[in-house]
């Protein structure tokens, strides 16, 4: 595993910015080299066939940064779709539609990981409601078993597989943890997607699992601490 | 009366609104900010950014989770995006006249409908010249999920109250926070420091529109590119960046 400070600048920051037009909002997330942009439209009116009377419809756009979309691409928007579709509360605006534009600014590895946390900031800060916050990190096992979180696209070759990890955030609790146990296992322990690469072994899935545990706890902070922020400068407006 | 830590240990709690741990605290998507076992309050208002799953009442939204004595609690937070909401005061455009209604822009995620006989003294004869364009100052009168949203142009009573048309002016386009912070009492340091070198009008609708009019188009200018540059400054802040404004001017 790499050591503790080599994973720790793996985000160096997650900047929040309102932009001009109209229900935007677009958050950057570094990941080593690794930069992506995600932007929020909605909840937003739709036309005709698309539009579900039931709940809001998630699209979710993936822009490479060269090239045109293809399949890796559309792939790529699916599992970020059926992610964000677990913690957006769709029900509360029907006949909308809640679109996420993912632009790679640059892909040196963990691609997917970084747009999951770039759209989940984004949706907080464009007030889309939320049934809670996600955390995501990249694992990688390589040919002696070892466990290496937020690889880069070179290192990557030398893996035997990879697999990004979507962990729900820590939500703050007035109530006790027990009494938020789902069949006597804490929260914690759960996963919203998991999409592996390569071959691995069970034994190296659960290595990285448990170890992807961990970092998603930091990331979970780190993505808290910006919201924290950026709330509290809006309100330096009011007075009292 | 506010609690001192975040402990999960709330028995401690004595029970009142007041003293639940995260009152006041900002609070991302997902937490559980309440737990209605530990209240002993009858009944409890959630306002917008809370939902209820059984005994608990967790965020959707993030902001700082605000309470009103004895039993109104919601999450406050800044957004670009209006959602229209019940009794909230707006300003929209209209956007097209239909035989019995106009439909109104409110910046939400769909028109609204103003129907010809929301306005004071209006009949079938009388019914107001509006084009597409005019600026409305309005209260949303139904604002469900799954309809469209109505607005209208008189208070219960079928009076005007200053709702309606509001003429000449320039109208742009800010956050739901810095809205309601232009609402706020005590008036918004911004507003203060503005009022005492101009002279202009004001109308802010909750939808995150300002509407602003004065004697002449450079005091306009420069009344909106205060109130616009002013979202994320201090109060201290805000009252030098209007004085060396009027500086300027004057």
């Amino acid at each position: 595993m790499k050591p503790q400070s080599s994973w720790a600048f793996n985000i160096d920051g997650a900047a929040l910015f309102y932009a001009f037009s109209q229900q935007l909002l677009i958050t950057f997330n570094f990941v080593e080299n690794t930069i992506i942009l995600a932007a929020v439209y909605g909840p937003k009116a739709i036309s005709g066939r698309k539009e579900n009377p039931e709940c809001a419809i998630v699209e979710v756009i993936w822009k490479p940064k060269t090239g045109i979309a293809g399949s890796n691409e559309r792939e790529a928007e699916f599992i970020v779709k059926r992610t964000l579709e677990h913690i957006i509360l769709t029900a509360m605006h029907p006949n909308t539609a809640i679109s996420v534009i993912i632009q790679v600014v640059n892909d040196d590895g963990g691609a997917l990981a970084c747009a999951m946390n770039a759209a989940c900031a984004a949706l907080v800060d464009a007030g889309v409601p939320l049934s809670g916050l996600i955390a995501a990190v990249t694992c990688a096992v390589d040919k002696e078993g070892m466990v290496f979180l937020d690889p880069m696209k070179k290192e990557e070759k030398d893996f035997r597989g990879h697999a990004c990890l979507v962990f729900p955030g820590r939500p703050l609790a007035a109530t006790s943890a027990a009494s938020l146990a789902i069949d006597n296992e804490p929260i914690e322990h759960g996963i919203v997607s998991s999409v592996t690469k390569g071959a691995l072994s069970a034994d190296d899935y659960l290595n990285c699992l448990e170890r992807g545990r961990a970092a998603s706890a930091k990331i979970a902070e780190f993505a808290r601490s910006s919201l924290e922020r950026a709330q509290r400068g809006v309100e330096m407006v009011v007075a009292s | 009366m506010e609690m001192e830590t975040r402990d999960n240990d709330v028995k401690r709690s004595s029970g009142q609104l007041e003293s639940s741990p995260y009152i006041n605290k900002i609070v991302a998507p997902g937490d559980i900010v309440l737990d209605l076992g530990q209240l002993s309050i009858p009944t409890l208002r959630l306002g917008g950014g809370l939902r209820q799953d059984q005994d608990l009442v967790i965020a959707t939204k993030a902001g700082r989770l605000k309470f009103i004595k004895p039993n109104k609690v919601w999450v406050e937070g800044s957004q670009k995006r209006y959602i229209p909401s019940l009794d909230d005061v707006v300003i929209g455009l209209v956007v097209d006249r239909r035989s019995e209604s106009f439909t109104v822009d409110i910046g939400g995620p769909v028109y609204a409908s103003l129907s010809i006989f929301l306005f004071e003294g209006a009949t079938r004869r009388n019914i107001p010249n509006l084009q597409a364009g005019s600026v409305l100052y309005m209260r949303v009168v139904k604002a469900h999920r799954d309809m469209t949203p109505e607005v209208s142009c008189v208070d219960a009573m079928g009076k005007a109250s200053g709702f309606g048309q509001l003429k000449d002016g320039f109208v742009f386009q800010c956050s739901t926070g810095l809205a309601r912070a232009l609402l706020s009492r005590p008036t918004c340091p911004v507003l203060e420091a503005l009022g005492k070198g101009l002279s202009f009008e004001i109308a802010v609708g909750v939808n995150g529109r300002v509407w602003v009019n004065g004697d002449s188009v450079s005091t306009i200018i420069l009344v909106s590119n205060a109130i616009m540059n002013a979202e994320f400054l201090s109060a201290a802040q805000q009252q030098l960046m209007v004085q060396k404004l009027l500086q300027r001017v004057q």
